[in-house]
């Protein structure tokens, strides 16, 4: 496996739970791969199975849900 | 998502590129775990190249379009919680079998529309851009034509090929 | 609004430096050199803090002298910050919902502190991603709504009849209603009232008085809500009456419908006669006690921080010890044990009441939850866990300390109302901390103990709080709803199939009769912008404002576009 490879995960996160945490992380600065590119929805439930197809179609490795 | 999985599965990407988890707005360590591990698991399966997955995404996306699945998914609690007016309810296990065989439906003929888009097809040659076999093309077929999205425009030889319809 | 032409959208980028907390791990430089460069971006502009008087003042001044109509703060988070930018761009005169905020600093500069290079990637890609949502953002105008200036009390104890005074004394037109054929609730069979000993009646019998007598308050009680519609400003409810069904309509509504005491059966030789809960000890209280009765043991924690119930009622603890302090001072030389796990005692008074109990020679016994007490036929062997030995206590009576545990109507009141309750069966309030008696829905709320196990006072305190709190939509007598909210986008495409009324947990849709037959209505106010219905619809006819599907789509492709 190329050892150069750097993974792009697209995040759909919700505004009260995931997104929340997700600032609470950065609060306490815990580190993680800064392999994420977020969008917040206001509930995880916005996310609609296709926008997973669509992250995959744009280019993106792979795809996180965060409810 | 369950379907979506499923979908990612039978395509060949794999339902390991994608994960829903639950996070509490307390839970920020948690949330960092999650994201190592699956920016470790996304590396393990390198890069996703799109283009070699052409076709199947755009059939995945034409099927969590399709109203049928979405229905379907939509309908969950109501056919597998609530009961109907005569009292008669879903087996979980039933309902998600019948939502796997409809995604699976829906899934494949997209497929096959898409390849028509391309111009005109023998079941042959159709069957062998998706890799299906022979027999599960011509039946989604059949269900195509009846539906007007697909019809007969000619023959090669004595070979028939098909065109796909706007709809 | 029509959709804007490509080159009329001029987009301004603010791009925060916080300090060094965003420009002590990126590269600032290279951000703002990146942003330049994207499309529809006409004024990029770095602060040091963006939400300072002087960033804020900036961003201003941008907005009306380069003539933006989107603008991008670059900073923190939303969560905390959106609000204030958002005013902001209000002020200088531009719709507040053509903001959009990039969050560089809490899922950024924050979490890769060591790695300058990927996150300053990462801080570029959120920032084109940011641009492309914002080229096709819309302005949205608030939503008003009126409020039927009238308030739903469930529940006539101690909570609800504060709540109900508290209300009617401003003003406001108070139902009240009760199961029970009479009001008091829990506090009607309570004794007196620690620590300062009061008589409950008293408490409890003044606050009926005034209850009934009050002009504001309409009072049923053997009654229940049976079926509710609406939302905030305008619930429907169906209040099922000795006299028959009444049909009210509402603006807020309160929950105070309390709790129930656990009764142990098969639990230490519980019998109701010698064996005892802490509940029916009152009773003896107020029958007057026997004076024969010479050794009590209390046994804490019975029927709760098990499996079962893991949750610590808090106000056992309590109880017990100001029931312990009456027997002694009714029957000095009796002797009393309690045996506990651990002593929930907290707050002044109580802990003062607990070495007051102590000064008069109430014994407390350790046990180990795993060694637990045994009670036989007139004495209780526990094993003394800090003493390590084995111990046998005569005793006359046994009382069993139980928890409260939640109501048995809590279940069909919260899908009635459609407000959650938590793992114990207790209401769940909109947020810990934040909305600690709201619920999530807007216009209900809630204290006493249907939230949790509470004392008299937190009960009164969070009666009042809650009438407080209702009283700002009374008050206002409108209210004021974030438009982002779904929408039917594509009512051609509508089939009324019912599928996102089924769907929504807020009950904010509805299937109408149009002139182009039955399409979906979005009731605004009641909708909370989840976007479970859109994402859902078998037709793609339903979309969220401000987060379009389009929008969304945008910053997806934006986002992979350089992915490598």
């Amino acid at each position: 496996m190329n050892k150069q490879f750097k993974p792009k995960i697209l995040s759909f996160l919700c505004n009260w739970c995931a997104y929340a945490a997700a600032d609470s992380a950065g609060v306490s600065r815990l580190q993680y791969p800064p392999a994420t590119r977020v969008i917040r929805t206001m509930c995880s439930a916005r996310v609609d199975p296709v926008y997973i197809v669509k992250g995959l179609e744009s280019g993106f490795d792979s795809v996180f849900v965060g409810g | 998502m369950e379907i979506v999985e499923h979908l990612l599965d039978i395509s060949g990407i794999g339902r390991n590129r994608m994960q829903l988890r639950w996070v509490s707005s307390a839970e920020g360590q948690l949330f960092a775990d999650y994201i190592t591990q699956f920016s470790e698991q996304t590396k393990e399966l390198g890069p996703f190249d799109p283009e070699q997955f052409k076709l199947p995404l755009t059939a995945i996306e034409q099927t969590l379009s399709s109203p049928r699945i979405r229905w379907l998914i939509g309908m969950t609690r109501e056919l597998t919680e609530i009961e109907n007016v005569y009292h008669e309810k879903l087996e979980e296990k039933d309902y998600k079998r019948l939502l796997k065989q409809a995604t699976e439906e829906e899934y494949h003929k997209a497929m096959i529309v898409e390849v028509l888009r391309k111009g005109p097809h023998s079941v042959h040659e159709m069957a062998k851009k998706i890799g299906l076999p022979i027999y599960t093309v011509s039946l989604r077929l059949n269900e195509l034509e009846k539906h007007g999205q697909a019809e007969l425009t000619g023959y090669d030889g004595s070979t028939p090929k098909f065109i796909g319809l706007a709809t | 609004m029509p959709d804007m032409k490509d080159e009329d959208i001029r987009i301004g980028v603010f791009i925060c430096h916080c300090g060094s907390n965003i420009a002590g791990y990126l590269d600032m430089e290279e951000l703002s050199e990146y942003a330049e460069k994207l499309p529809h971006v006409t004024l990029v502009q770095r602060n040091l803090y963006s939400c300072s008087e002087a960033g804020i003042s900036e961003i201003k001044k941008g907005i009306m002298e380069h003539d933006l109509n989107r603008v991008i703060v670059a900073s923190c988070t939303p969560r905390t910050h959106e609000p204030l930018f958002r005013s902001s761009c209000a002020e200088a005169g531009l719709n507040p919902f053509l903001f959009e905020m990039v969050n560089i600093r809490d899922q950024c500069s924050w979490v890769h502190m060591q790695e300058r290079e990927d996150g300053t990637n990462k801080a570029k890609d959120q920032i084109r991603m940011g641009v492309a949502k914002a080229a096709l953002l819309e302005p949205q105008e608030p939503i008003m709504s009126d409020v039927q200036i009238r308030a739903l009390i469930i529940g006539g104890g101690i909570s609800g009849m504060t709540a109900a005074l508290s209300l009617a004394n401003r003003g406001y037109e108070v139902v009240l209603v009760e199961k029970e054929n009479k009001l008091g609730g829990m506090l009607n069979r309570v004794n007196k009232l620690g620590p300062t000993m009061t008589d409950a009646s008293d408490l409890v019998d003044g606050k009926i008085l005034e209850v009934t007598e009050h002009p504001h308050i309409t009072l049923f009680t053997s009654a229940k809500v049976n079926a509710a519609q609406g939302f905030i400003g305008k619930y429907q409810i169906d209040i099922e009456t000795e006299s028959g069904i009444k049909k009210i309509d509402f603006g807020v509504i309160l929950i105070a419908t309390g709790a129930s005491v656990y009764t142990p059966e098969g639990l230490y030789g519980y019998d109701g006669q010698r064996i005892i809960t802490q509940l029916e000890m009152e009773r003896l209280f107020k029958k007057g006690l026997d004076p024969g009765i010479k050794n009590i043991v209390m046994i804490q924690c019975v029927g709760s921080r098990n499996e079962d119930r893991p949750y610590c009622s808090r106000i056992c603890c309590q109880t017990a010890v100001k029931n312990a302090i009456l027997v002694k001072d009714q029957i000095p030389e009796a002797k009393v044990s309690i045996l506990y796990r651990d002593m929930q005692m907290y707050g002044v008074e109580n802990e003062e009441m607990f070495r007051d109990s102590r000064a008069k020679g109430i014994r407390y016994i350790n046990y180990d939850p795993a060694r637990p007490p045994e009670v036989e036929s007139n004495h209780v062997r526990v094993y003394h866990a800090l003493l390590g030995r084995e111990m046998s206590l005569s005793a006359d009576l046994v009382v069993l300390s139980t928890p409260l545990i939640a109501h048995e109507d809590a279940t069909e009141i919260s899908q009635i109302l459609r407000v959650p309750i938590d793992e114990n069966g207790f209401f769940l309030e909109g947020h810990v901390k934040l909305r600690p008696l709201d619920f999530a829905t807007d216009g209900i709320f809630l204290c006493g103990s249907a939230h949790f196990p509470a004392n008299i006072r937190e009960a009164v305190a969070q009666g009042l709080g809650a009438a407080s709190r209702a009283s700002i939509p009374l008050s206002q007598g409108s209210v004021v709803v974030e438009p982002i909210i779904s929408f039917l986008a594509n009512e051609d495409a509508c089939i009324a199939c019912g599928l996102c009324v089924a769907l929504c947990p807020y009950g904010a849709l509805e299937i109408q009769k149009t002139a182009k037959g039955e399409k979906v209505h979005v009731i605004d106010v009641a909708c909370k912008g989840c976007g479970c219905c859109a994402a859902a619809c078998p037709q793609n006819a339903l979309d969220i404002n401000h987060f379009r599907d389009r929008q969304i789509f945008a910053a997806i492709e934006a986002g992979g576009a350089g992915a490598r």
